[in-house]
């Protein structure tokens, strides 16, 4: 618990940090700040043409179903490959000042949840757009579900980003391993389809190691709220819940063990 | 921990791993593992020592001894091994200036990002904002890109953010060689006053007298222990004459050193002289010239006569005597030995002399100097004389080069 107070008190450093990621993600581009939308805009527009032109597909705007768990998985892929090499990318600071180490990883997360939280803006656009609109009785969910997903996140990036400090080869195997993940979490397809394989190769049990994957809940509330535009079950809810807090634990109580040697292994 | 005092370290212990030859890859792990093999160093042994509140203390000693370590720990950079610190209040460390800036963004900018490294809000930088552009006397230019500062200009304005935290312990390192005379002057004039505001300093530094004129006390490291704990001008002098000492003792060494070497290469060349396993040993070799009389002066075609007395400490059998003819510039301008020469391998029973003459000198004008060795069978070296003789040849006609050939002319 001191840690939070702690944290607390360099809250201006997260800030600032996120604050100095985020305005020199597009630093010297003649368009700057505004690619943070034009990038997932032209995206979309990608999408659009390649799923209902040359790769149609049998879901309704497969485009808008794909993009709306695709822009949360960005943000889950970058907090864990992008956390795994915050301490590193620091090595500077690390050595020479004292600050929490978490600081870190929570400003990568955070200025990844923040670039999320803009793109939601043209993902909002993009709904009043196709004819779906935005209902309020679901929307109420998204700020939490996008809350335990930071959570998650959050806990993700504390383990790999102490672990890699020691263990270098983690952020290479991280990429492969997030780019294999993607697959294995319904963002590309529907959970009903895991459902339809799991019974004709009659393997119930495909169904439940799906849900092991921390992704899986969070992706379906997501689409549940945006695409389908559904309450999302109050179960699946507590379950990303659970295994967020989960990481952010075992997270926090690693990172606490390993950060007292950062300064040692640059 | 007693309430009067601000630090207190209890009996810390602290050593790092040294690798001989860190190899990370697993491709260097498995073929090099030997390598990877570390000497465990021990920079800092059982040290303990307290601060109190509103006071200022410095750490000397010398480079490696350990004070920065000490002050990292302080920092909580760095975690001790053994031991315990203690510190009461706000910590604000200076060992690292500027960190966190970008240059791209303004001076005023990055006054925001570094004082919240420092764990400042957003609010108490507010506050100190004018302070500190005050302070780094950068006027109008604050509003620039860092980019474009001179590097007096950005270590002004990264010690004017590290000096104005208010903190209740302020630990430093080095720094006090900021910008020129006049700015040192002000942070040091600075330093003073946050010094009497109570804040409790903790300098390592080798600028002594700023030590003496600002702590109250000294701590001596040395070589992972503290040698002293005082009065600052007393350490000091005590530090410096210590350092005097090693200064000299070390000079002596090196001294040492350079005259065991000098010795080792006079035993060297005086081996490669002479040397042997003495079975047989030369005496003193004369040269005689065809009057049959001892003489260090030959003329080119006459002859000569080397007479080589030897002493027989233990018979031996087949030797071979080798000579060799060197100009005085080291050209080899003959070789021959008894079995060249056709009289085959000697025996050494008793002592007695060699007398080989040579008809016709033909050497010309210069100075020479004669090698002879004894080898057995097997090349062992029974006696190996280097310049054992030497004679000076002189052409009657004044001819040159290296040697002389009879000639006709038609």
């Amino acid at each position: 618990m001191k840690i939070i107070k702690e944290l607390y008190e360099y809250r201006e450093m997260i800030f600032s940090l996120v604050r100095k990621d985020l305005r020199g993600r597009y630093k010297g581009s003649v368009l700057g700040f505004f690619w943070t939308f034009l990038n997932p805009f032209l995206q979309l527009m990608v999408f659009t043409l390649v799923f209902s032109i040359i790769m149609p597909q049998d879901i309704d705007q497969y485009y808008l179903f794909l993009f709306v768990a695709l822009v949360p998985w960005m943000f889950f892929a970058s907090s864990v490959q992008d956390g795994s090499t915050s301490i590193l990318r620091e090595t500077n600071m690390v050595k020479k000042i004292f600050f929490p180490r978490e600081v870190l990883p929570i400003a990568t997360v955070t200025s990844g949840f923040v670039n999320m939280l803009l793109v939601f803006l043209v993902i909002f656009v993009t709904l009043i757009f196709s004819g779906r609109g935005i209902k309020l009785s679901t929307i109420v969910y998204l700020p939490i579900v996008m809350i335990v997903q930071y959570i998650l996140c959050l806990g993700i990036a504390l383990i790999v980003a102490s672990v890699t400090v020691y263990f270098r080869d983690l952020q290479y195997i991280l990429g492969i391993l997030v780019m294999a993940l993607q697959y294995m979490t319904p963002v590309m397809y529907d959970m009903s389809r895991v459902q339809d394989a799991a019974e004709k190769m009659g393997w119930p049990q495909m169904v439940t190691l799906y849900n092991l994957n921390p992704m899986t809940p969070i992706i379906t509330i997501y689409r549940n709220i945006l695409y389908y535009q559904t309450v999302p079950h109050i179960n699946t809810l507590i379950e990303a819940l659970v295994i967020g807090i989960v990481f952010i634990v075992i997270g926090e109580l690693l990172f606490k063990k390993l950060q007292k040697g950062f300064a040692e292994q640059f | 921990m007693d309430k009067d005092n601000a630090i207190e370290v209890r009996n810390i212990s602290k050593s790092f791993k040294v690798y001989y030859d860190k190899g990370n890859e697993l491709k260097e792990k498995m073929l090099f593992w030997k390598r990877n093999k570390y000497e465990k160093r021990v920079v800092l042994d059982d040290i303990s020592f307290s601060v109190k509140k509103g006071e200022a203390v410095g750490l000397v000693g010398k480079n490696g001894c350990g004070k920065s370590t000490t002050l990292k720990l302080l920092t909580k950079i760095i975690y001790p091994d053994k031991g315990t610190i203690e510190m009461s209040g706000r910590v604000s460390s200076l060992l690292e200036l500027g960190a966190g800036f970008h240059p791209d963004m303004s001076g005023r900018e990055n006054i925001y990002t570094n004082a919240s490294i420092f764990g400042l809000t957003k609010k108490e930088i507010d506050a100190r904002l004018n302070d500190i552009i005050e302070f780094s006397e950068l006027g109008t230019f604050i509003d620039n890109p860092v980019r474009t500062y001179s590097s007096g200009m950005y270590m002004r304005l990264a010690f004017s953010v590290a000096i104005n935290v208010d903190a209740d312990i302020l630990l430093i390192d080095e720094i006090l060689a900021v910008g020129d005379a006049n700015f040192q002057a002000k942070c040091f004039n600075k330093l003073r006053e946050i010094k009497a505001q109570g804040t409790t300093i903790v300098i390592v530094s080798h600028a002594l007298e700023q030590i003496e004129e600002i702590c109250e006390r000294s701590i001596w490291v040395r070589d992972g222990h503290i040698q002293q704990i005082g009065e600052p001008k007393e350490i000091h002098k005590a530090y410096l004459t210590a350092m005097e000492e090693e200064r000299r003792e070390q000079a002596a060494n090196e001294r040492k050193q350079l005259l065991e070497a000098e010795e080792e290469q006079a035993k060297r060349l005086a081996w490669e002289k002479r040397h042997g396993s003495w079975e047989v040993k030369i005496g003193d070799v004369k040269l005689v010239d065809k009057n049959g009389v001892e003489s260090s002066k030959i003329y080119t075609g006459e002859s000569m006569t080397l007479e080589i007395p030897y002493v027989v400490n233990t018979p031996i059998n087949d030797i071979e005597v080798k000579l060799d003819f060197y100009r005085i510039d080291s050209l080899l301008v003959y070789r021959t030995s008894s079995v060249l020469s056709g009289v085959g391998r000697l025996n050494f029973d008793k002592d007695n002399k060699l007398s080989i003459t040579f008809d016709n000198v033909p050497f010309v004008t210069s100075e020479y100097y004669v090698n002879i060795a004894l080898e057995t069978k097997d090349g062992d070296e029974v006696d190996v004389y280097k310049e054992a003789v030497k004679f000076i040849v002189e052409s009657a006609k004044g001819e040159g080069g290296v040697a002389s050939m009879n000639n006709s002319w038609k």
